[in-house]
C-alpha cells in the first residue's frame, strides 16, 4: 500500500512537470458568467470568436464560457441530463429542427416574454419580421418562440457546366438545351439519362443525377410536391399520401437511371474530397446540395465552371397547373440550420439573452462575417458568406462579401433569393422519429424492398404511435409523486421497526444488549445505504414503472402500459437487445472461458517463464475499459491501412481465400464478433482463476488414473473438467449478467454517437436501452419498467443457477 | 437486410443450403483435398522428428516401424490432395485452404451434431450398460439442441453458409524463410527446455511455442497503442500495412523575413503562447495563437516589445529540380499547397528557392519517437483543467475516497456480522446476500433523482459517497476472513476491557490486511474505470475524472483529427494502472482468485 501511494505521488509530480506549470484557470474576477454549449471551436472559427470577444468587450462585467460538449454536435443526453439535474448551461446552440422536440418536453425556456419586453426598448431585439419566415417558424413551437435562428442554409441544384458542354451534342440530339439546367422533374430525368455514363462492364463512371446525393432526402421532393408529413394540428402523421408517394417514386425513378440505388451507393463510396471532389471532377453532373459546399468549392476548385439554380420541381408546379394552379412559389427549397436557445433552469438568463441578442443581431452577424472574411483573406482563401436567417444581414453580406468569381457570386445570390421560399420540416416533438423513419422508408423504397406505399405506411405507423403516446397522455390521471416518497418512508419505518421489536423482544442479558447496541451501530452504514440507495430506489422504481413521467412535467398514472410497451410497441428494440445478449453470452462467454482455460492449461504445464507469461496474459484485463475500447476501435478499424487486424487480414486471408476484410464495428454482422474479440483480449483475468482451480485439483486423482492407464485426454475430461465445473458454471451466469449490463465498451466502440447503437442496433444491450430511455429521453416510467425486466431476467438466471448448482456441478470428490 | 450489405464485401462463393449438391461437388472435394495435404504435412513433420530422434533413441525398431507406416500414408495423402485440391498453379506450390463461413447458430448446431455422433459411437467401445445409456442420452440431447439451433438458423432470413476456397502461395523463398524460423525457434526452445531439465521436451516445446505465440497476440495491441502514440499523424494510415517503426520529420530552425509568417512567443492571460502576427490595429499587433493547443485560434492584441521572435521549425524535404536531386527546407507554402523550398544541398544551388508540388516533395525523416504527441495532448485539454491536472486530481480523489470508504464501511459491517451477536442478524445477512446479484440498472434512475434533489448533479459526491455505505460483495468476503480468525484473540482483548471499536481497529483489522489490500485494488480499478457515473452526473470540466475526459477527448480528436494525440492520451490513462499493477501484482492476482469473478 505504501508503495502504491508513493507511486501515485510520483505520478502527480510527473504530470505536473510535464504539463508546463503555467496553467492557471481563467479567473473570473467577480465577473458574471454565461455558459454557452454546443459551439465548435477550432483554428478556423474566427468569426464566431470575434463576436464573442466583441460581446465581452462591450460588457466587461460578463465572461462567456464556451464548451463544445462533443465535437460541435451537442450530445442530447448530456444536455437533457443537465437540464433535469438543474445544472443547465445558460445558452445553447441547437439544430433548429430539434427545437420543438425540446420545447414540447419543457426543456427550453420560451423567449416570448423577453422579446415582448425588449422589442420596443432595444433595437437589437430579434423580431419576427426581420427573419425569413421558414427559420423563424422552425424555432417556434405551438405559437411560442423558443430559439433565435442564426444560419438558414438552403438547397439548390448544382450543375457542372463543363459536363453539359462535353455532352452538348447528345443533349441537343435529345432535344435538351445544354446551356441551362433542367427545371422540371421530367426534364431532370431526361438530362440525367443523357449525362449518365457506364463503362463496358456496366460500372458507373458518371452519374447524371443521384436524387439523394448531396443533401436532399425525401423532404426536398416532398416539399416540392406539397406533401406534408404531418397534419396542421400536428396530431396525425400523413406520410402515406399520394403526394409523398409520388415524390418517393420519383426518387426511385431517379436512381433507376443510374443503375439502381446499390450501384449508386457503391459508386459514391469511391468518392474523394477536396480537389478530387466528385462534382469538381464531373463524376456527378448535377446534385442538390446546400450553400455550405460553396466554401469547399471555393477553396479547392475556384475555377470551376458551374451554376446553382433552383432545384427542378414537378412539371405541374412549374406550369402552375392542376394542384399547383394557385401556388405562389414556383420553386421551393428546404431550409435548415442552427439557432440559439435558453434551456429551462438556466442560472443567468438575462446575460444569456443579451448574448443571444448580440450574436443574432445584424451587427453581430456583420462582425462575425468581417472577421471570418479577413481571416480567410489572410490565408489566401475566398470567403463565402453563409446564408443567414436575418434577412437584412443576409442580403447585406451577400453584397458586401461578394466573391470576385462571378460563378460563386451568382450562386450566393441564387441561395439568397430562394431563402424566401424556404420550407421546413414539421415543427413537432416527434421530429427525431419522423426523421429516422423517413430515412428508413427512403432506403426501403430505393432498395426496392417494398413499394413506396408500404414503406411510407410503415413509417407513418411508427410516427403515429409516438404522436398518440404524447397526445393521449391527458387520458391518464395525474399522480402525486409524494406517494413513492411516502411508500419509501413507510418501508423504512417498517424495516427499522422490525429490528427494534426484535431487539426489544429478545430475551438477552445486559451484556448482550450492550453488544447488540454496538453491533447495530457497526452494521448501520450498510443498513442506511441499503435503505436509501437500494430498497428505497427499488420501491420508487417499481412505482415509476406504472407512470409516464419525464421529471420536468407532472406524472401520469398509466397502469401496465409501460410493461405492455416492452412487449408491444417497443418489442423490436427490446427483443433486439435480448438477442444481442443471447449472442454475446452464447458465443462470447464460452470463447472467453475457453481462451482463459487454454492459457491456464498451458501455463500449468510450462516449466519456465510462467511469471512472465502470466503477466503478459493478465495485463490486458486490467487496462481501463475505456482505454481498451478506444484502442480496439483502432485495432478493428475497417480501413486496412489503419486497422491492425484488417491490415494483416488483407495480407493473409484476402490473399489466400479472396475474402475482403470485414468492416467490424461498422457492419451489423461483424460488430458483435468485434466486441467479443475485445472481450477475449481480457480473458487473462479468467486465466488466473483457472490456474488457481487447476492447482486445487488433487494430484492423487491424476496419479490414480495414470495407474489405471488413463490418457491425458481422458484425464482432462474425467478429472480436470468436473473439478473445474463450479468455476465454469459461475462464469456462465456472471457472463450473462455482465452482457445484460454491458455499457461502457459499447458507448465508446459504436461508430456513431447518436442514432442506432451500432449498425442496425447490433450493439444495443438492455442496459444501453435503459440508459437512452432514462437519460436521453427521461422516459422515467418506461425506463423503470425496462429496469424491472432486466432485474427479472437476472434474478431468474440466478435462481436457475442456484437450483441447478447441485445437480450439474461437481462440488466434491466423491469418496 | 444489413447482412446483404455487409456481404457485399465478400468475393467468396455463396452457397445456399438448398444447393448442397454444388457444395458437395465443388467444396467438399476441395475440403478433403485441403485437409489431406495439411495432414500429410503434419505427418511429414512427425516423420522428420522421428528420423532425427531415431538416431539416439533406444527403441529404434519401434520408431522405424512408425516411419514405415507413416511414410506411405503421407505420400497417399499428398497424392489425394494434389488430385482434388489442385494446389499447383502458376507461380509455384499453393497450399490449399478451405473454410466454412456460417452464422453462430449453424456452428453450434454442427458442433452438437458432431458431438452427438461422437458420444453415440463411443457406445461401440463402452463396457457397462450405464455408460451406454448415458452416451445415448447425451447424443439425444445434443441432437434435440442441434435441431433447435437449425430452426433458429432457418428463421433468420439473412443466414447463409459460405464456402471459402483459397491457397497460400509457397515460393521457394517463403519455404526457406519459414524453415529458418522454424529451426531457429526449435533450437531456442529446445535449449531452454533442456536447461530446465524437463522431461518430455517435445511437449515442452509445443507448450513454449503456444505460449510465445499467445503472448505475441495478447501483447500486440499494447505495442500498437504505444507505438501509435509516438507516431506522426502521416504514419497513422499507410497503403503498405501498419507502420511499426515510428519516424519523425527533420526540421531546422528558420527565421522568416516575411512579417506575417514570423513566429513569436508572448504572454496571453498570464500563460506563454506561440503566435503569428495577423495584422495591426490602433498601433497594436493582432496575434493569432497556434500553441498551446488549448487556446489555439484565439486572437489577441499586444505590443511588439511584449513579444520575442522565435525561429520557425521548418520541415526538411528532398525533391527534384530539373532532374537534379535537391534537399532543402520549406520556407513557405502557397495557398494551393505548393511548397517554396530553400535549397540546402547540393552546395552549388544553396540558397536558391524553388516551388515544388506538394506530392513531389518527400520529407526527410529519421527513426524516432514523436514525444510531442504527449505534450500536445495535455496542452489540448481545456484551460480550466490546468493541463489535465484537474482530471487527475478528480480521479485520484475519487479513488482515494472510494478506497477509504469501502474499506472502512465494509470491514466494520463485516466485523459485526461475523463476530458480534445481535437479534435479527441472520435475517439481515440473508437480505445482504440477496442484494449481491442485484443489477445496478434497477436503482440507477431513482438514485439519480435522489442526488438531483440533494443538488449533487455536476458534483463528485454521487461518485464517492455511496462507497461509505459498503457493498454486499465485499462485506460477504470480509466476513469470511473475519470468521477464520481464532476467537481467542478477541476474547483476550475483551477480558482486557477493550471496547468494541478498539477490538475491531487494533486487533481484528491487522489480521485481514491481505483481504483489505485486495479490496483496495478492486476499488481502485473500479473508480479509475467508472464511466457511466461521470457520464450521467458530471458536466463541467472542473469536475471531470480522467475516464470521461478521455471519452470527450476522443469525440474531438477522432477521425481525421489528430489520432496521435488520442493515442497518447489513451496511453497516459493506461500507464498508471499498469504501474500500480506492477507494485501490487500479488493482490491483483489474489483478488481474482478470491472473487471467482474472472475479469472480463
Amino acid at each position: 500500500m505504501k508503495n502504491t501511494f508513493a507511486f501515485l505521488t510520483c505520478l502527480l509530480a510527473l504530470w505536473s512537470t510535464s504539463a508546463s506549470a503555467q496553467a492557471q484557470p481563467a479567473t473570473l474576477d467577480g465577473k458574471r458568467e454565461v455558459i454557452l454549449w454546443g459551439l465548435s471551436l477550432g483554428p478556423d472559427t474566427k468569426g464566431q470568436d470575434a463576436v464573442i470577444r466583441e460581446f465581452e468587450r462591450l460588457h466587461p462585467e460578463i465572461k462567456v464560457k464556451l464548451l463544445s460538449m462533443g465535437a460541435g454536435n451537442m450530445d442530447p443526453q448530456k444536455l437533457m441530463t443537465s437540464i433535469v439535474g438543474n445544472v443547465a448551461p445558460d445558452a445553447i446552440r441547437q439544430d433548429r429542427f430539434t427545437i420543438s422536440d425540446w420545447a414540447s418536453r419543457g426543456a427550453f425556456r420560451s423567449l416570448d416574454d423577453l422579446i415582448s419586453r425588449d422589442s420596443l426598448s432595444d433595437p437589437t431585439c430579434p423580431k419576427k419580421e426581420q427573419y425569413y419566415p421558414a427559420p423563424w417558424q422552425e424555432a417556434s413551437y405551438e405559437g411560442k418562440v423558443y430559439a433565435i435562428p442564426t444560419q438558414a442554409d438552403n438547397r439548390l441544384l448544382y450543375w457542372n457546366k463543363k459536363v453539359f458542354k462535353e455532352e452538348s451534342a447528345n443533349l441537343t440530339a435529345a432535344g435538351l438545351d445544354p446551356n441551362r439546367a433542367p427545371r422540371t422533374w421530367s426534364e431532370l430525368l431526361a438530362y440525367s439519362k443523357i449525362l449518365t455514363k457506364f463503362d463496358k462492364s456496366g460500372k458507373l463512371i458518371r452519374a447524371g443525377f443521384m436524387p439523394n446525393f448531396g443533401n436532399a432526402w425525401l423532404y426536398m421532393y416532398a416539399f416540392q410536391n406539397n406533401a406534408n408529413f404531418l397534419s396542421p394540428d400536428g396530431r396525425t402523421c400523413t406520410m402515406n399520401t399520394p403526394e409523398a408517394r409520388e415524390a418517393l417514386d420519383y426518387i426511385v425513378k431517379g436512381y433507376d437511371i443510374v443503375g439502381g440505388y446499390e450501384k449508386a451507393k457503391s459508386f459514391e463510396s469511391g468518392f474523394q474530397n477536396k480537389e478530387n471532389d466528385c462534382f469538381v471532377l464531373g463524376q456527378v453532373a448535377m446534385k442538390i446540395d446546400g450553400d455550405w459546399i460553396l466554401n469547399t468549392l471555393g477553396r479547392y476548385a475556384p475555377e470551376l465552371d458551374f451554376e446553382a439554380t433552383p432545384a427542378p420541381v414537378p412539371d405541374d408546379r412549374f406550369n402552375h397547373k392542376g394542384r399547383f394552379a394557385n401556388e405562389k412559389d414556383t420553386f421551393v427549397t428546404w431550409c435548415g440550420g442552427f439557432s440559439l436557445a435558453i434551456p429551462k433552469g438556466a442560472k443567468n438568463t438575462e446575460d444569456a439573452w443579451m448574448l443571444i441578442k448580440f450574436m443574432t443581431s445584424f451587427e453581430g452577424r456583420m462582425i462575425e462575417n468581417k472577421a471570418q472574411a479577413a481571416w480567410e483573406k489572410m490565408r489566401g482563401r475566398v470567403f463565402m458568406s453563409k446564408q443567414i436567417a436575418n434577412i437584412e444581414a443576409n442580403v447585406t453580406s451577400a453584397k458586401l462579401f461578394r466573391p470576385a468569381s462571378p460563378n460563386f457570386a451568382e450562386a450566393i445570390d441564387a441561395h439568397t433569393q430562394i431563402a424566401q421560399s424556404g420550407r421546413i420540416r414539421p415543427a413537432t416533438f416527434a421530429g427525431q422519429v419522423l426523421w429516422s423513419e423517413h430515412v428508413k422508408a427512403l432506403e426501403a423504397a430505393c432498395l426496392k424492398r417494398s413499394s413506396s406505399a408500404v414503406a411510407l405506411q410503415d413509417a407513418q405507423i411508427a410516427v403515429q404511435r409516438e404522436l398518440d403516446a404524447f397526445y393521449n397522455k391527458g387520458k391518464y390521471p395525474v399522480i402525486n409523486l409524494q406517494i413513492p416518497a411516502f411508500l419509501g418512508l413507510l418501508a423504512l419505518v417498517g424495516f427499522i421497526g422490525f429490528f427494534v421489536t426484535q431487539f426489544a423482544r429478545a430475551r438477552i442479558g445486559k451484556l448482550e444488549r450492550h453488544e447488540a447496541k454496538w453491533a447495530y451501530l457497526f452494521v448501520s452504514p450498510w443498513v442506511i445505504g441499503f435503505l436509501l440507495l437500494t430498497i428505497g430506489p427499488m420501491v420508487a422504481s417499481l412505482f415509476f414503472s406504472f407512470t409516464q413521467w419525464d421529471v420536468l412535467n407532472e406524472a401520469h398514472f398509466v397502469g401496465f402500459k409501460n410493461y405492455q410497451d416492452l412487449f408491444g410497441a417497443d418489442w423490436k428494440s427490446v427483443s433486439k437487445s435480448l438477442t444481442n445478449v443471447a449472442y454475446l453470452t452464447s458465443v462470447g462467454v464460452p470463447l472467453n472461458l475457453c481462451t482463459g482455460l487454454a492459457i491456464a492449461l498451458l501455463l500449468n504445464t510450462a516449466s519456465r517463464g510462467i511469471r512472465v507469461y502470466r503477466t503478459i496474459f493478465y495485463m490486458p484485463s486490467i487496462v481501463p475499459v475505456l482505454a481498451s475500447a478506444i484502442l480496439w476501435t483502432w485495432v478493428l478499424t475497417a480501413d486496412p491501412g489503419k486497422g491492425l487486424i484488417n491490415s494483416y487480414w488483407v495480407e493473409t486471408i484476402t490473399k489466400w481465400l479472396h475474402v475482403d476484410p470485414p468492416a467490424w464495428l461498422e457492419s451489423a454482422e461483424w460488430s458483435k464478433p468485434a466486441l467479443i474479440m475485445q472481450g477475449v483480449w481480457g480473458a487473462g483475468g479468467g486465466m488466473i482463476l483457472w490456474l488457481a482451480g487447476l492447482k486445487g485439483v488433487p494430484t492423487s486423482l491424476y496419479e490414480a488414473s495414470a495407474i489405471d492407464g488413463a490418457s491425458g485426454n481422458r484425464q482432462f475430461w474425467s478429472i480436470t473438467f468436473p473439478q473445474l465445473s463450479p468455476i465454469i458454471f459461475f462464469n456462465l451466469v456472471t457472463g450473462f449478467i455482465g452482457a445484460m449490463q454491458e455499457f461502457d465498451r459499447v458507448y465508446v466502440m459504436r461508430p456513431s454517437l447518436d442514432g442506432p447503437v451500432g449498425p442496425d442496433d447490433s450493439l444495443l444491450t438492455p442496459a444501453f436501452h435503459l440508459f437512452n430511455n432514462a437519460f436521453a429521453f427521461f422516459k422515467m416510467g418506461y425506463a423503470s419498467a425496462l429496469a424491472w425486466l432486466i432485474f427479472g431476467l437476472v434474478m431468474l438466471v440466478t435462481f436457475i443457477q442456484w437450483k441447478l448448482k447441485d445437480r450439474w456441478v461437481h462440488t466434491e470428490v466423491s469418496s | 437486410m444489413e447482412v446483404e450489405r455487409s456481404l457485399g464485401s465478400y468475393r467468396g462463393e455463396f452457397v445456399k443450403p438448398e444447393v448442397l449438391k454444388t457444395a458437395v461437388k465443388d467444396g467438399l472435394l476441395y475440403a478433403i483435398g485441403s485437409a489431406a495435404i495439411w495432414i500429410a504435412l503434419f505427418l511429414t513433420i512427425i516423420i522428420i522428428r522421428d528420423v532425427v530422434l531415431a538416431a539416439r533413441s533406444t527403441n529404434e525398431t519401434h520408431r522405424r516401424a512408425g516411419i514405415v507406416t507413416k511414410g506411405p500414408l503421407a505420400l497417399a495423402l499428398y497424392f489425394l490432395g494434389f488430385l482434388t485440391a489442385t494446389p499447383f498453379e502458376h507461380g509455384g506450390i499453393q497450399l490449399p485452404i478451405f473454410w466454412f463461413v456460417m452464422p453462430w447458430s449453424a456452428w453450434w448446431a454442427t458442433g452438437l451434431v458432431v458431438y452427438a455422433i461422437w458420444s453415440a459411437s463411443k457406445n461401440l467401445f463402452s463396457i457397462s450398460d450405464s455408460e451406454k445409456t448415458s452416451g445415448l442420452v447425451t447424443a439425444g440431447i445434443s441432437v434435440v439442441a442441434a435441431i433447435g439451433l437449425i430452426f433458429i438458423y432457418h428463421t433468420d432470413p439473412g443466414n447463409k453458409i459460405k464456402l471459402l476456397k483459397g491457397a497460400i502461395p509457397l515460393s521457394l523463398a517463403t519455404i526457406g524463410y519459414l524453415l529458418c524460423i522454424f529451426v531457429l525457434s526449435m533450437i531456442a526452445i529446445g535449449w531452454s527446455a533442456n536447461s530446465a531439465k524437463a522431461r518430455g521436451w517435445t511437449k515442452t516445446i509445443a507448450t513454449q511455442i503456444s505460449l510465445v505465440v499467445g503472448s505475441v497476440i495478447f501483447g500486440l495491441p499494447f505495442l500498437f497503442l504505444l507505438i501509435t502514440s509516438f507516431k506522426e499523424d502521416r504514419d497513422m494510415s499507410s497503403k503498405t500495412g501498419i507502420i511499426w517503426v515510428p519516424r519523425v520529420t527533420d526540421t531546422i530552425p528558420y527565421i522568416n523575413p516575411d512579417p506575417t509568417k514570423k513566429h513569436f512567443t508572448g504572454r496571453y492571460n498570464d500563460r506563454e503562447v506561440e503566435a503569428v502576427s495577423i495584422g495591426e490595429e490602433n498601433g497594436k499587433m493582432k496575434m493569432d495563437i497556434f500553441r498551446p493547443l488549448s487556446v489555439r485560434g484565439i486572437t489577441y492584441y499586444t505590443t511588439r516589445d511584449q513579444l520575442t521572435e522565435v525561429p520557425v521549425q521548418a520541415n526538411v524535404y528532398t525533391a527534384e529540380v530539373n532532374k537534379v536531386p535537391i534537399k532543402g527546407f520549406e520556407k513557405d507554402s502557397l495557398s494551393n499547397g505548393n511548397k517554396i523550398i530553400s535549397i540546402l544541398e547540393p552546395e552549388s544551388m544553396k540558397g536558391q528557392e524553388v516551388t515544388v508540388l506538394p506530392e513531389k516533395a518527400t520529407p526527410v525523416r529519421h527513426v524516432g519517437l514523436r514525444t510531442q504527441n504527449y505534450s500536445e495532448a495535455i496542452q489540448y485539454l481545456p484551460l480550466e483543467t490546468a493541463n489535465g491536472l484537474v482530471y487527475l486530481k478528480n480521479t485520484l480523489f475519487l479513488v482515494i475516497m472510494g478506497v477509504i470508504g469501502t474499506i472502512l464501511s465494509c470491514s466494520i459491517v463485516a466485523y459485526s456480522f461475523s463476530r458480534m451477536k445481535f437479534p435479527g442478524k441472520d435475517k439481515l445477512f440473508t437480505v445482504l446476500l440477496a442484494t449481491m446479484m442485484l443489477p445496478g440498472a434497477v436503482t440507477l434512475l431513482p438514485q439519480f433523482l435522489i442526488y438531483r434533489t440533494l443538488g449533487w448533479v455536476d458534483t463528485l459526491y454521487p461518485l464517492w459517497v455511496p462507497a461509505f455505505f459498503g457493498s454486499a460483495f465485499n462485506i460477504f468476503l470480509l466476513r469470511q476472513f473475519f470468521s477464520q480468525i481464532p476467537m481467542e484473540l478477541e476474547d483476550a482483548a475483551k477480558i482486557d476491557g477493550c471496547s468494541y471499536i478498539k477490538t475491531f481497529w487494533n486487533i481484528m483489522m491487522p489480521q485481514i490486511k491481505p483481504a483489505l489490500a485486495v479490496i483496495a485494488v478492486w476499488t481502485f480499478l473500479g473508480a479509475w474505470n467508472n464511466f457511466m457515473g461521470p457520464l450521467i452526473y458530471i458536466n463541467s470540466p472542473e469536475h471531470m475524472p480522467i475516464s470521461y475526459a478521455l471519452q470527450l477527448f476522443k469525440g474531438d480528436r477522432d477521425g481525421d483529427g489528430e489520432p496521435g494525440l488520442l493515442m497518447a492520451f489513451t496511453a497516459m490513462t493506461v500507464v498508471p494502472v499498469v504501474a500500480v499493477f506492477f507494485f501490487a501484482q500479488k493482490y491483483f492476482i489474489e483478488g481474482v482468485t478470491l472473487s471467482g469473478l474472472g475479469g472480463r
